[in-house]
Order: structure tokens, then sequence, then C-alpha cells
């Protein structure tokens, strides 16, 4: 039965479009596409996570025993079940997952395999290390010249840097981002978050995206060298044309813009509040609102209020409006005088918010291995092919057979003996973030058989 | 061919000096761009210009308020410096669509479009009859991304305020976990709060990911022939990015704060004090710590902090940095660079030198690659700007032109898509059309 939509309310009629309800009745964009990640901690597998949250069939391949790096990774060593690291979960969902030691030749042959029934393949070891073991693109492209292949490294695949070893946060360090963030009275500041990883390998799955559409028109494959640092410097907006057209630094201001001005975080009876106001219409509306008329009229243009001298003027203002107001009085104002507030959420807030909620931008979800977990949702929101979370991480080599036997058309006596050569494994007990929990009865949430 | 090293083949297949000479992924795509007071959409329409796609920036007649928005109004050739960085390939045509002759011009460019994206309140642009609702109508195979930080649907959807990146980054998340804890005492006061990141990266964020959306709706629209609505809310974007404290929030109830330089999940993963500056320096699992422990002759710090247990006890963490930084602020950031680079022993340390933006613009590796890269516009000069990020084979991204003044390509554009002459685009001139 066709409801009535054309006639509701804006976004009423857009949340019937979204129904978050309804995801799983409708087709999944990426459908079709197999990815193989060899990838280890975030840069890598995120890659192949926003793939799979739209409908790639992914599959991690980790380190038989162990496992990727990434599954200690957690607050205070503070594991869901003791086993699962908050890190590991926020890096892979809906993939499967196998174990192999790409080393030794029966390991190769198994990814070699693997790759001609691939799409893509995304990778983040030292430049040149799997060309040298025999998985480099220009191996691998000849068994399969439709393949998308993606490097994900710090400073990219050649050049003076090529050999650094990088993490998120030497990124961030020398692209400069650290050294923006913070006031000018204090220290340079790393980001809160592993930004240039999270971030970083969403770009790589757009750059996949490009890849794949080229291949629907043409048939071809190819390489695709994505850095992690450039990456940062690509977003750090006027940056680099400043310094260019100045012969100035760049300083850090804060938590104020120095181009769009207000635009600020202020701190407020309980808690902080971020708020903008750059248009006329906005900036009078902020100045009614703090009861401040003459600094509209005083700066009444865009380009009066951007000047160094107005806008310590301006900043101090609306520090000394807020500071005695609630989180709530501010926002409540913006929206009648017409600027722009929002509270400073932390996880909690967004958490609970019932806003999100009614998006559907937590996914709150039964999982057969872990039990109930939660997940930010796919970003962006789809209404025809949206993506979905279907399970969590998984513990290590628990999708072997599934993929060996199903895909591959392995038989089991062939697989047994390459257990036994260590060549694929499973969890090892010893660790016990590679390993699924102790209440897990050994049978929910196989794939196989 | 298998002569050559990896990393000369590398070069060779994907240096941007030789991109011209390769195709563009996207040219069968045309994007209206209607975005408005917002570098997310900006970001999105720049990715998708530089491998290909036709964009056309569709501006109100006095142009975009984003051009203004530069750093101490500072201004070059009449543009912002921010704007004339994200204008990259796009052609620049007025239209006011106010004005119910604009509403109908921008309904027959939708005919011909693929994408659309635009970041105004939700709903205004349904108000104004030029909404999903409608244009789906006119053009069922149309991708319309909506960008705002609240969303197009939920209770805070029907809002009027503006989609600002110090709002997407305050509800992102990011706010929060960075920043200088309240009880750090040697900082002042008003330093020891929530800190923003110092470019827009909730836009930037915004955008990177409705890019990616429009890329995954393009892929299916060449399988099922139809289009859709995106909607990208940029804080959820920044909470995407931002680590795990949603997952941990669920199962311990427990929420991530700002730890300074710290990290809650990772130690050594810290920024420390060196003779000349300050420096990243890393080594977390046994086997990194290790490494670290070795590179500044410290073997005893490993009976003190032997598992990763110990070295995730946040009280434990500036008493063993002080024992890092007596090695490390005896020495220069390039000597503890070198010193890092040159460890051969089990394990991996990393390092990383803290550089100001004016320094990383002097780096080598990064000119050398191509990142930065100095360009001859037309109208706006020789310039230097950041370029494009991934290297591809085959369909390389590029720079072809750096900006195009208001209206620039109002004749172009005009006549290309809908024929009109020079005469009428004088008529809509004068009714204020465009």
């Amino acid at each position: 039965m066709e409801k009535d939509i054309e006639s509701l309310p804006y976004t009423e009629f857009i949340r019937e479009l979204m129904n978050p309800e309804e995801i799983f009745e409708k087709p999944e964009p990426l459908k079709g596409i197999r990815v193989l990640d060899v990838g280890t901690l975030i840069f890598g597998p995120m890659v192949a996570t926003y793939l799979a949250e739209f409908g790639a069939e992914v599959i991690h391949v980790e380190m038989p025993g162990r496992g990727d790096t990434m599954r200690p990774l957690t607050p205070f060593a503070d594991f869901h079940k003791g086993v699962l690291a908050a890190g590991f979960e926020a890096t892979n969902n809906s993939k499967y997952h196998v174990a192999i030691d790409m080393r030794t030749p029966e390991g190769k042959e198994l990814i070699y395999r693997l790759v001609r029934k691939c799409d893509v393949l995304v990778e983040n070891y030292r430049p040149g290390t799997l060309d040298r073991w025999g998985l480099g693109y220009r191996q691998l492209s000849k068994i399969n010249p439709r393949l998308v292949y993606i490097s994900m490294s710090g400073f990219g695949q050649w050049g003076p840097w090529t050999m650094r070893p990088s993490y998120d946060a030497v990124a961030q360090a020398t692209s400069g981002l650290i050294e923006i963030t913070g006031f000018p009275d204090a220290i340079p500041l790393k980001a809160g978050a592993w930004i240039g990883d999270y971030y970083g390998a969403l770009m790589g799955a757009f750059a996949v995206m490009v890849a794949l559409y080229w291949r629907e028109k043409t048939g071809e494959g190819q390489y695709i060298d994505h850095p992690q640092a450039e990456n940062l410097i690509r977003n750090m907006d006027w940056t680099w044309l400043y310094i260019y057209l100045t012969g100035k630094n760049r300083e850090r201001t804060g938590n104020r813009d120095v181009a769009i001005v207000p635009s600020d975080i202020v701190k407020v009876k309980d808690g902080f509040v971020a708020v903008a106001a750059f248009s006329e219409d906005e900036f009078m509306g902020l100045c009614e609102a703090m009861g401040r008329m003459d600094l509209f009229e005083k700066y009444a243009s865009v380009e009066e209020r951007l000047k160094e001298e107005n806008q310590k003027v301006i900043y101090e203002a609306l520090h000394s409006w807020a500071k005695d107001k609630t989180v709530n009085e501010i926002i409540e104002k913006a929206e009648k005088f017409g600027f722009s507030a929002a509270k400073v959420m932390s996880s909690k807030d967004q958490y609970e918010d019932e806003h999100w909620r009614a998006r559907k931008s937590i996914w709150i979800h039964e999982d057969p291995i872990f039990g109930e977990l939660a997940e930010v949702s796919p970003v962006p929101k789809l209404s025809e092919s949206p993506g979905r979370i279907k399970w969590a991480a998984r513990p290590n080599g628990i999708d072997n057979e599934h993929v060996f036997i199903r895909l591959l058309g392995l038989t089991k006596e062939e697989l047994e003996e390459l257990y036994k050569k260590g060549v694929i494994g499973k969890w090892d007990e010893n660790v016990p973030w590679s390993c699924p929990p102790k209440d897990w009865d050994g049978k929910s949430g196989l794939f196989y058989p | 061919m298998e002569e050559m090293s990896w990393a000369d083949w590398a070069r060779e297949n994907t240096d941007p000096r030789k991109a011209h000479l390769k195709p563009e992924a996207l040219e069968d795509v045309v994007v209206l761009d209607l975005s408005y007071g917002s570098f997310a959409g900006l970001y999105a329409s720049s990715l998708l210009a530089e491998y290909g796609a036709k964009v056309i920036r569709i501006e109100p007649p006095e142009g975009d308020i984003a051009r203004k928005m530069t750093p101490f109004g500072i201004k070059h050739k009449d543009t912002g410096l921010a704007y004339i960085v994200e204008g990259r390939n796009k052609y620049h045509i007025t239209l006011d669509i106010t004005k119910e002759k604009g509403r109908e011009l921008l309904k027959k460019l939708v005919k011909k479009a693929d994408v659309l994206i635009e970041t105004y309140p939700p709903g205004y642009m349904d108000e104004l009859g030029i909404g999903y609702r409608q244009l789906r109508k006119i053009n069922p195979k149309l991708i319309y991304c909506a960008i705002h930080s609240f969303g197009h649907f939920g209770p805070k959807a029907k809002t009027k305020m503006r989609d600002y990146d110090v709002i997407d980054q305050a509800m992102g998340g990011i706010v929060w976990t960075t920043g200088i804890p309240e009880d750090y005492e040697g900082y002042p006061e008003h330093t020891r709060v929530p800190t923003k990141l110092g470019n827009w990266m909730g836009w930037y964020v915004g955008g990177g990911f409705a890019a990616f959306g429009i890329m995954v709706a393009l892929f299916w629209r060449r399988k099922s022939g139809k289009g859709q609505f995106i909607d990208v809310a940029p804080p959820e974007a920044m909470a995407k990015v931002t680590n795990y404290y949603i997952q941990y929030y669920h199962y311990r109830r427990k929420v991530i704060s700002r730890v300074a330089n710290f990290d809650p999940a990772v130690f050594v993963y810290t920024l420390a004090r060196a003779k000349d500056g300050m420096v990243f320096m890393a080594g977390f699992s046994d086997i990194n710590f290790y490494a670290l422990t070795q590179i500044i002759g410290r073997p005893d710090l490993r009976e003190k902090y032997p598992t990763i247990k110990e070295r995730l006890t946040p009280e434990n963490w500036p008493v063993c940095l002080a024992e890092i930084e007596k090695w490390s602020r005896e020495r220069t950031v390039k000597e503890i660079i070198d010193a890092f680079m040159a460890y051969t022993g089990e394990g991996t340390a990393v390092a990383g030198e803290v550089l100001k933006p004016i320094e990383t613009f002097k780096e080598e590796n990064f000119w050398d690659r191509g990142i930065f890269q100095e360009i001859e516009d037309p109208e706006y000069g020789k310039l230097v700007i950041q370029s494009v990020v991934a290297k591809m084979e085959k369909t390389p991204g590029r720079i072809k032109w750096v900006c195009r003044k208001v209206g620039a390509d109002n004749d172009y554009i005009y006549k290309e898509f809908l024929g009109l002459n020079k005469s009428d685009l004088e008529e809509l001139k004068k009714e204020g059309v465009i």
C-alpha cells in the first residue's frame, strides 16, 4: 500500500523516504563488490568498512593467532566481555574474518585465489612490502586486470618520506594540524581522535568508488596511492594560500575562528556551547539576543567584523554575555533570534540524543556472538539504497571455512593441512582479544556450516 | 618492467605531473552545487570536480557568502582565500532562486544534471518549490544531496539555523575529546576547555562523506537507473570518525573526555618536548614499547610498565612521559627523529616532528608529491594551493583552473545547457535573475 506522503510537511516527507525501520527492505548499492582487506589497525581496514556498510562483501585477512594489531586497542585496556576492544569494534563491522599467514607460499596461493574473485584490494603495509612478497599491484593486476588496488600509507608510495613509518598522529604532526589546534597561550594539541585514520580511510573509500565507477565504463582496474598526511593537508582550508600570499605562519587561535566572525565556543553555567553568526541577519539576531545592538551598528559589515581588532571586541562581548546563561537558554535564543548554536556534545549526549535516535544515527544491534552493541550508523543516509550494519567485528579466523570452502572450493582435508602448517589459523586462547567471548555457545553467528 | 623498484614504478605511474595525459573518471557527470555559506558543500563538489565532473556552482547574483569567509578579511582579487581553494575546476553561474523565473531556469538545469548539492536549512528549497519532492519528478535519476548540521529529518530538523563548522565539530564529539583537562593547572584557565580542531574539520569531513555518498549513489544508479536523496549531517560524520567513543559508552556507560596529548587507548602515543620544539612518539604494544625504550636507553621502563594494563593507567602517563622527556629534552627534534629512524632492532617505534604550517609548507616531500601545487590561473594569477590527495594510476584527479569570479560562466553555461543567447541573458540580468 502506497502511503500518500506528498502532502506531508517537509521533514516528515523526508523521514518517510529515509524510513530507518525499512532499511533492510531496500537494496544494497555495493552488492556484488567483493573486497579483500589485508590491512591492519585502522587506515586500511576502515576503507573496507565504509564499503561493507554499503553492501560490499569484505574479507578481512589477519595473521593466525593474535590477529590484527588493532584487536587490543581499547581505552584503559577495558574490553567488552573481556575480549572485544572498542577500537577494533569501531573499525570492523559486517566483514568476514579469515586468518592467513601471507608470507608463506601456501598463504600467497590463497591470496592469489581470492584476488581472482575480488574487485578491490585494500592494504596499508609499509610501501613496497607487498610488492616484495609477490602480492603487489604489479603481480596481482596480472591475475585480475579488473582489480582496484589501494595502498594506504603515511606519506605515499614514493618520494623522500615514503619509507617513514607513520601513525595517525605523525600525519597530524607533520601536516601542521596539531600546531593550529589549541590556544596560542598554551600548547599545540593532538585531535581527540585518530581522525587522520578514520577520515583518511573515508577518502580512500571515495577514491575506490571513483575507480569502480570508471571500471563500470571501461572494465579497467587500477592502482591508487593514498597518503594520510596529504589528506590532512588537503583539508586545512585557507592555510596554504594564506602562507603563500602573506608569508606568515597560520597561528592557532583556540576556539575562535578568524575567518568567520563570530564563530566560537563559549563557556556557560552548565557546559559549553558553539555559537556562530556570520551573515548580517544572523549577526543582527545575535546582537539583539545579547542586547548589544551597538555592536551591530558599529560592525555592520562582514568585512568590519573580520578585522583583527574588531574580532576581539565581538568575541569578548559574546563570552561575557554567555557566561551566566545555560546551554538551553543559548540554544533557545539562537532559534528565536536567528543565529546558530549547539551544545558541545559528549558521547553520552550523542548516544542519548532523541534527534539522533529518531534518525537511527546510533545503531544498536544484537550481535549473535557479542550480544548487544552500538555503532555509529553508516554516514551518509541514502533513501533508496541505504547503508546498514549487519554484524559486529568477529573473532580471528572464524570465517575460514565459510570463505575457503564455499568461495574458493577447498576441501576439508586441504584446510586441515593448512591449519597444521600454520598457514591459516583461528584465534589464540592465550590472546583474549582474538577470541570469542566466554559466554559464546560455539554456534551462534557462525556462517559455516 | 619488473626490474624497476616499487617506488620508481609507483612514481612513474601515479605522478600527478602526468595527470593531464590521462582520462577523467567522472567526465560524464554533471553536478549542480547550490551550497551557500558552507565549505562542506563546496568541498564535496571539489572532490567530484577534481576527477572530471562538470560542476556548476550556482550562486545568488551577489555571490555566495562563503566568498567572504577569509582570515582577517583578507581577499585576493575580491575573493576570500578559502573560497579560492575550493573553486577548483568549477563553472560559476548566478541565479536568483527566490524569483519564479530563477526557479524555472533551475528546473531546466536539473533536467540535465546528475547530482545536486545544497546546504540550506532543511525545507528551504522545498518551500521554494525546488526541493527533492519537486525535482525528483522533473528528473527521477537525480541524486539530491542535502548537507546540514541536523540533517533533513528528525525532531530537530525543523530548524532555521545554518550549518557552521563550529556547530558540526561541537555536536560531532571531537570538541569534547580535544583539549587540556580542567585540572592541568600549569596552563591558563581559559585554555583548559574543550577545543575544536584548528581547521574546518567538521565541514571537510561532512563534505567528504557527501562526496562518498554521491559516488555510491552514482555507482548504484548505473545498475538500477534510479536517483535518490542523500542526507548528510556533518556532526554524524564527525562522530563516525571520532574513534570508538559511542561503542565504549554503550558497553561501559563511560564517557571519554579530553586528555590533552595523551590517548586513552594507546600509550606511549603522545607529544613530548624536545630541545627546540615538540615531537610525537609512539611505542605501544609490548614489542613496540620495547623498541622505544631501547631507542631512549631506558630498559628499566619495561619493568615498571610491563604490559598494556600498566601503560593504559592514566596516572602513569605523566610519570612515564617525564622519564621519556629526560631523554627528549636533551635533544633536538631532528636528532630524535633520526634516532628513531636509525633503530633496526625488534619492534617499531615511531616519531614525528610537530611542524608549524609554515614549516610544512617548506617540506620538500610535499612539493615532490605535488600536494602543494603552484598554478598560474588566468584570473587569479600565480597561486599555491593544496592539490589532489589520492594518486590514481589511470584516472588521476587534477586541477584545471583555480577559481572563477561570480557569474563568470553565465554566458557559456546558459548557452550550452539551455541555449540562451546574449540578449536573453541581458533580459534576465535586468530582471535581477542572474
